[in-house]
């Protein structure tokens, strides 16, 4: 890749066909000026310093920004697709995953401390867990042929060839478009579900930040029904939802009348959060399925073991501690509706 | 034919309501796109791309492409600068279009209507049947059934009212055979209530040029502008009317360095590459260019030697243009005296420069005085008869200077004759029908004493052979006007719209009543047109489909005159016909066609194109038709690539020396192997050679002053000085009678230049080195007519009432084109308080004429898609109006149209609102697309601007003013 | 080798529209895809210039550059292509090229924008040249035919040029010498001032092979 020299390439290209262009007016507007005849700007030279700048001229042929000559917001799309977006997204989902299977290494499967109890938990109500995997296959589905479509021309190319990454993205495109439209289902169902356990408590929450949730070392912090960490989620999810939702739309409708600028930013913003809400999700999946011990088990069954509940929410533990046990695992578990999760590993 | 497999069942679109499915024509189903049978934009997004060019490979797949493309050279339809097109041919079907160029005046260069012509082989808009309106319905006839009932309606008419109650609405998109043959037509019929679009056009140019110095014509062409040192545009668009010819105008303006000076009320895409602007007001062109011209005598830079020896009146020219000071140009035009001074010394600076103008300088009441005043001016300057310099007019439609010559007017016979009983003689001969059988066609009422409500008022007889036609502009008050105010028999009771748009003309409001009043209406055309949707009428109509210029062959003129010949490309689309077999179907009906066909054969139904070429030749001796045979006219067809970009002139090649296309006057007969005259009054050259004077139209002498040329004459001229047009005595005269041959001789007896068929007094004249019509002055006052030296006039419905005593319009007429007509009366009350602002018009480069045939293509009619009004901000920002409203546009005799506002800052100056004409379809607010025969409603529908224009008429041709109304806006 | 261009002389381009109704005679585009179009700048006023624009073939073509599945392709001209079959009309071409030189057919599925159209600078696509196929896709193939794009051609006034560049930067060179000559003939600002000078140019015989 050597997009530097390609971009070099490209503008001065624009720029000598712009020189060709400029010459005309130029040329009498100098002599003019040398006669002592001028004396008022040349509307030449202005002329084109306004097509530089995107002025929208007149045009008969219908549409959108029809009548911009040049738009320069492009080149910077470009740039910001292309060398930015593609290669540091990159490096963040790789650094991510590197910094997880890194910590998984050092660190290995978080235990329950105390060991099982034996005694199980409520934890999440069954419309809970179904709104959870709800939007976990929406996202997941969204997730992987949004990849495919950023980095497939680069990765899946070699493999499948043009045309099977041309039908492979073809796929991908309609699976991203239409599961799009339940992911606004999904962020809705989502913010209504666990709003009132994520309202942020403060104490607790800044004590739990400060000590990174105890993942780097020391005890757990105390925590609530969810902790920080799992609130900061919570939102990012909901609030990256709804930026997805809307720049999503925007890229959705290409003929309503969006301006392409409208779109280039609905791009970026939709490609910017995507890439935070992935990172996040990877930590998510980390501490929720990989790297914790009994913590998956909450979303398949919606039960946990009261040790669990104790050691990595205690606040919670204590308020729930009373109430009757519920149902054996796996009775009414999501995973009987077909989902499959990976058992928690005893 | 195979192409049938791709036919789309969808499309199998039944064209006439209460029709059956197509009896389509299989070769051309496929043509058809799927899912077009109802109309609007919304629809038109979804057309799937059907294309002829993958069902033609689809269906050919098997074969090679190569062989059996056919390429077919034609000559587009849109305007009158006559571009060349080639068009290939595949089977009948017409798959491509290549630029020409070889072709001697657009070198492959087209606009945006011709790089679509080919369009038309789709056709989807097209009409396609012979179609009646019986109880509101439109119904599918055929083409026996409809000849039958309206020759039988016409018949009825004519023994009930007499022929002149029938009018026959011509055509300048009709080739020249088909043009003459029309012109013919009407004279077997017995009626000169004929006409056509020139009328409305450039009449008053054709009147005031030919007053002047002879011909009515551009004098030049395109092409010699290139040597022009100068070039000035008044009143025209070139850019969008015209487009191929800024390729001429660029051509002088980058290599001769010659200024472009645009005078125009509003600023145009010409004006956008002018060097200067001059911003005017509507109608002030008289006091512009007499304001130049006062600039010009007071600095001495008239051509003096030039006016001696070849301009006749100047000092009274003199004496009116001393009234024009700069105050007072700037007072009545707005013109300041700077940019006037400037314009006037970079003319007389740079010779030889052209003067260029269109409808902006014509559409007027004092049209004439208009054409007149630009002559002057060119005359002043010398700028006639040499390269460079001229009157380079440029002309509308693709064959309206073929139509006006070949005389579909309601005031002469083709050649210019006239109407009085020399010319009829004299074309009765070239036809060989009897003049007196001629004669009995035409009615013969004598109706002394109550015209015009008037008691013992002039007696006068009617003698409709003789007497002007009623013009295309007053059919309407031929219609509505009381019958004994119409110096004929009785009103119009039918029009037959031979390939006219009823929205180029104005008073809408009363158009729609006439139409309403007919006893029948009768459209033939390629397209149901607005006379199709624009009445209340329920039966009494009828749509005939004629072929397009693509679909037949023949002659067409250009604007400089040059004839180019057309092959044709395909086959008529549809049930459609070309023009002139219609005519031969119509006569058989109505019983001449024994007379009129005498010496054209007729195939089947279909009259022999060449034929008629060579009857005309036979008689256009006037303007020098008659060297033009088809044979010649083919063989520079063929050679396009021979004939030079600037002189026109083959250099080599079969064609050697001619000028192409033979531009009128071609002298002689086509054995004369005269090359025509390409610059026109050019003294340089032999006549034989091109060469020229002005013609010795007017007599010779004028209360004791000389009107022939004073020591100026043409190159080889044998008579070293001035002389009257050339007759048999003359030849006798001069000792040049023997130089005939004995045949010649015999037909040359007692004839003159313009009526000896033999062509012999042409031929020694040139022998000679003279001009056949005589080497005069022309003249700067034209004595005949209403304002003999130009002057100005305010317009009827005049924004500046302060200039109206000083600047009286006319006294309103009697009879003028056997109609009365109002001129003082209208100009007498003041509309300023309610319609403040000036209202004036002009064309779009998409669309042409009405806009039938271009909003009917699918490729130009994306372009322009609403009708819009042109407004200076300043104006909406009174009116309460933002760009890309709907606003009301409403003129002082009550007609309103809703159109688009677009608001401009500089385009228009404040308190003018500039419409364009183009379109139809809608009248007054209301849209009438369910109106058309189904499947062909233009794509494109929207207010006629003329719906709103005003009346108001040339004193000297009945030209309708479209330039300078009255009008109000506001939101809708 | 050749290498393809557009150039439009924005002194002699008088917006007529040609080059955009020759497009859709030469590739029978239907309505609401226009690949080229005419721009006017400063409509209506002094200094109003239009320019045609299409897509340039652009020798670092952005929109190569972005597309996700790599449709584009570089033909030995220098002309910009690309693969319809491949095309998954994902739009991002249209955000990045700097002309808005790709279009989509309006009113496709839902949210989907259908297949890329783009000028192919009369060059058609990977289908054999001039093979029904090709032109139910791309129009027409007059490259192949060893003709220029029909928008140039039939130009109204020459103001579009295309062809081998380094041919039309000398015939645009070429005029810019007539023009220069010319005191009075161009240029507003000599418009507003005083008259210009004339002056002998020397030019006015000099042939040009073209023009």
């Amino acid at each position: 890749m050597h997009f530097p020299t390609r971009y070099r390439v490209v503008i001065s290209l624009m720029l000598l066909l712009l020189a060709l262009i400029l010459l005309v007016p130029l040329a009498p507007y100098a002599l003019a000026y040398v006669q002592g005849a001028g004396g008022v700007a040349n509307p030449g030279t202005e002329l084109w310093r306004e097509v530089r700048q995107g002025v929208p001229g007149q045009t008969q042929v219908q549409g959108t920004d029809t009548g911009t000559l040049i738009g320069a917001g492009g080149e910077q799309w470009r740039r910001f697709r292309m060398e930015q977006l593609v290669p540091y997204s990159a490096v963040i989902f790789a650094g991510v995953v590197g910094l997880f299977v890194l910590y998984f290494l050092i660190r290995g499967r978080i235990r329950i401390t105390a060991g099982r109890s034996g005694r199980l938990i409520q934890r999440y109500t069954l419309s809970d867990r179904w709104i959870h995997w709800f939007m976990a296959v929406v996202f997941l589905i969204l997730m992987l042929t949004g990849l495919v479509l950023l980095y497939g021309r680069w990765i899946l190319i070699p493999w499948l060839g043009p045309e099977g990454f041309s039908a492979t993205a073809q796929f991908c495109k309609s699976a991203h478009n239409l599961t799009g439209l339940l992911f606004p289902v999904a962020v809705v169902l989502v913010l209504f579900a666990y709003l009132r356990e994520a309202l942020f408590n403060f104490k607790v929450d800044i004590t739990w930040f400060l000590r990174a949730g105890g993942y780097l070392g020391g005890k757990h912090p105390s925590s609530g029904k969810i902790n920080a960490g799992q609130k900061a989620w919570y939102w990012t999810v909901v609030v990256g939802g709804v930026l997805l939702c809307v720049s999503g739309l925007a890229l959705y409708f290409p003929d309503f009348v969006q301006s392409r600028e409208l779109l280039r930013n609905a791009y970026q913003v939709h490609t910017l959060v995507a890439v935070f809400i992935i990172a996040f999700f990877f930590v998510h999946i980390y501490l929720g399925a990989i790297g914790m011990e009994g913590s998956l088990e909450a979303m398949t069954s919606g039960s946990v073991d009261a040790n669990w509940a104790k050691e990595q929410h205690d606040l919670w533990y204590e308020e729930v501690r009373g109430q009757p046990e519920p149902d054996p695992p796996g009775a009414g578990g999501i995973a009987a509706g077909g989902v499959a999760s990976p058992r928690p590993d005893d | 034919m195979k192409l049938t497999k791709v036919q789309n069942p969808a499309a199998a679109a039944v064209t006439s309501r209460g029709a059956g499915p197509a009896n389509t024509i299989d070769r051309r189903t496929f043509l058809r796109r799927a899912g077009m049978s109802a109309g609007g934009a919304a629809a038109l997004g979804m057309l799937p791309a059907t294309m002829m060019r993958k069902a033609h490979a689809t269906t050919e797949a098997a074969a090679p492409e190569g062989g059996k493309t056919e390429t077919v050279r034609s000559i587009c339809t849109h305007c009158s600068v006559g571009c060349g097109i080639y068009a290939e041919v595949q089977n009948g079907v017409w798959t491509g279009q290549e630029p020409a160029f070889d072709h001697p005046f657009n070198r492959g260069a087209h606009c945006a209507k011709g790089a679509s012509v080919r369009e038309h082989g789709h056709g989807e808009r097209r009409l396609k049947y012979p179609t009646k309106l019986e109880n509101g319905k439109w119904k599918r006839i055929s083409w026996e059934q409809a000849v039958n009932e309206i020759g039988d309606k016409m018949l009825a008419i004519r023994e009930q009212s007499g022929p002149d109650s029938v009018y026959w609405l011509g055509s300048a998109k009709h080739n020249n055979e088909q043009a003459y043959l029309f012109r013919k037509f009407a004279a077997f019929w017995g009626t000169n209530n004929v006409d056509h679009q020139a009328r409305i056009c450039h009449s008053t140019t054709v009147a005031g040029v030919a007053n002047t110095w002879g011909y009515g014509a551009m004098t030049n062409s395109y092409n010699d502008i290139h040597n022009s040192k100068a070039i000035l545009v008044i009143g025209g668009n070139p850019a969008e009317a015209h487009p191929v010819a800024l390729q001429h105008l660029f051509r002088a303006t980058e290599r001769n360095n010659a200024p472009l000076i645009v005078i125009d009320p509003r600023f145009t895409r010409t004006a956008a590459h002018a060097n200067q602007y001059m911003r005017i007001r509507p109608g002030t062109d008289v006091p512009v260019v007499w304001g130049m011209l006062w600039h010009i005598f007071e600095n001495g830079w008239e051509d003096k030697e030039f006016i001696r020896q070849r301009v006749y009146g100047m000092d009274e020219i003199r004496k009116e243009v001393a009234k024009w000071t700069p105050d007072e140009v700037e007072r009545v035009s707005g013109a300041p005296e700077e940019q006037v001074k400037r314009a006037a010394k970079t003319m007389a600076e740079h010779r030889p420069g052209t003067f260029i103008w269109c409808m902006g300088g014509t559409q007027h009441t004092i049209g004439n005085n208009n054409t007149r005043a630009y002559c002057v001016f060119q005359l002043a300057l010398g700028n006639m008869g040499v390269a460079g310099g001229g009157t380079n007019i440029f002309r509308g439609h693709d064959n309206v200077q073929g139509a006006t010559d070949l005389g579909v007017l309601s005031h002469t016979l083709p050649g210019y004759y006239g109407v009085a009983e020399g010319a009829w003689k004299h074309w009765a001969k070239v036809w060989d029908v009897d003049y007196d059988w001629l004669a009995g066609r035409f009615d013969k009422e004598e109706r002394p004493g109550e015209y015009f409500g008037e008691e013992g008022g002039d007696e006068k007889i009617i003698n409709s052979m003789h007497a002007k036609g009623i013009p295309v502009s007053r059919w309407i008050d031929g219609v509505l006007e009381d019958k004994n105010n119409i110096e004929q028999r009785d009103r119009l009771r039918a029009m037959v719209f031979w390939g006219h748009a009823p929205n180029s003309q104005t008073r809408g409001v009363e158009m729609k009543d006439a139409m309403d009043k007919l006893d029948m209406l009768v459209v033939v055309d390629p397209y149901p047109t607005v006379s199709a949707v624009m009445h209340d009428r329920t039966d009494g109509v009828y749509l005939l489909p004629a072929a397009t210029q693509f679909e037949t062959y023949g002659s067409v003129t250009a604007s400089n005159r040059s004839l180019q010949w057309r092959d044709r490309v395909i086959e008529p689309l549809f049930e459609s016909r070309p023009d002139h077999t219609i005519m031969y179907m119509m006569a058989k009906k109505l019983g001449f066609e024994e007379e009129l066909f005498k010496h054209i054969e007729v195939n089947g139904e279909e009259p022999m194109i060449e034929d008629i070429t060579r009857e005309f030749n036979r008689g256009m001796w006037t303007i020098g038709y008659t060297g033009q045979s088809p044979e010649r006219l083919k063989l520079h067809q063929q050679n396009w690539h021979t004939f030079d970009y600037t002189t026109l002139e083959a250099r080599g090649g079969p064609a050697n020396g001619e000028a192409y296309g033979l531009p009128w006057p071609c002298w002689g007969t086509p054995e004369m192997k005269h090359p025509g005259t390409h610059v026109l009054y050019d003294t340089s050259k032999p006549v034989a050679k091109g060469g020229l004077t002005f013609r010795a139209r007017f007599g010779v002498e004028r209360d004791g002053v000389n009107l022939l040329a004073e020591d100026s004459y043409s190159k080889g001229s044998a008579i070293k000085d001035g002389y009257p047009e050339f007759t048999a005595d003359m030849l006798k005269k001069l000792g040049w009678w023997d130089d005939l041959t004995a045949d010649e001789k015999q037909q040359a007896e007692g004839k003159n230049w313009k009526t000896d068929l033999s062509g012999g007094i042409q031929r020694v004249a040139i022998k000679h080195g003279c001009a056949p019509f005589g080497n005069a002055k022309a003249r700067t006052v034209v004595w005949t007519f209403p304002d003999p030296v130009p002057i100005h006039r305010e317009p009827l419905y005049t924004s500046r009432r302060d200039l109206v005593e000083k600047y009286p319009t006319y006294a309103d007429r009697k009879d003028f084109y056997r109609l009365p007509t109002r001129y003082e009366s209208i100009q007498a009350k003041d509309y300023t308080g309610e319609y403040p602002l000036i209202m004036t018009s002009g064309r779009l480069v998409e669309y042409e004429g009405g806009g039938d045939e271009t909003r009917s293509n699918p490729w130009l009619a994306e372009l322009q898609q609403h009708m819009f009004a042109e407004v200076n901000i300043v104006d909406a920002n009174n009116a309460g109006i933002k760009d890309g409203e709907k606003i009301w546009v409403e003129s002082p005799e009550g007609a309103r149209i809703e159109v688009q506002a677009k608001v401009t800052d500089q385009g228009v100056a404040a308190g003018v609102v500039w419409l364009p004409f183009h379109f139809g379809g809608h009248f007054q607010g209301k849209d009438l697309r369910d109106k058309y025969p189904k499947g062909s409603d233009p794509y494109v529908l929207g207010e006629a601007c003329n719906t709103a224009f005003t009346y108001g008429y040339d004193s000297v041709t009945a030209m309708q003013e479209t330039k300078c109304s009255l009008c109000r806006i506001g939101p809708a | 080798m050749a290498r393809m261009k557009f150039l439009c002389d924005a002194e002699r381009c008088i917006e007529c529209n040609a080059c955009v109704t020759a497009c859709k005679n030469a590739n029978e585009v239907p309505w609401g895809i226009n690949r080229r179009r005419v721009v006017t700048i400063n409509d209506g006023s002094p200094g109003e210039r239009s320019m045609s624009v299409a897509c340039m073939h652009c020798s670092d073509a952005p929109c190569a550059a972005v597309c996700p599945v790599d449709c584009f392709y570089f033909t030995d001209d220098g002309v910009v292509l690309h693969d319809k079959d491949i095309c998954i009309g994902c739009g991002y071409c249209f955000y990045a090229c700097p002309f808005g030189a790709p279009q989509f057919p309006a009113n496709v599925a839902f949210g989907g924008r259908g297949k890329m159209d783009k000028c192919t600078f009369c060059g058609g696509g990977p289908e054999p040249d001039n093979s029904p196929e090709e032109f139910r896709k791309y129009g027409s193939n007059r490259l192949a035919q060893g003709k220029l794009p029909l928008c140039a051609e039939m130009c109204s006034t020459k103001a579009l040029i295309a062809g081998d560049g380094d041919v039309v930067s000398e015939i645009f060179r070429e005029r810019v010498t007539y023009r220069a000559a010319s005191g009075l003939a161009w240029g507003w600002g000599v418009a507003y001032g005083k008259p210009g000078q004339r002056r002998a140019s020397g030019l006015e015989n000099k042939a040009s092979s073209q023009d």
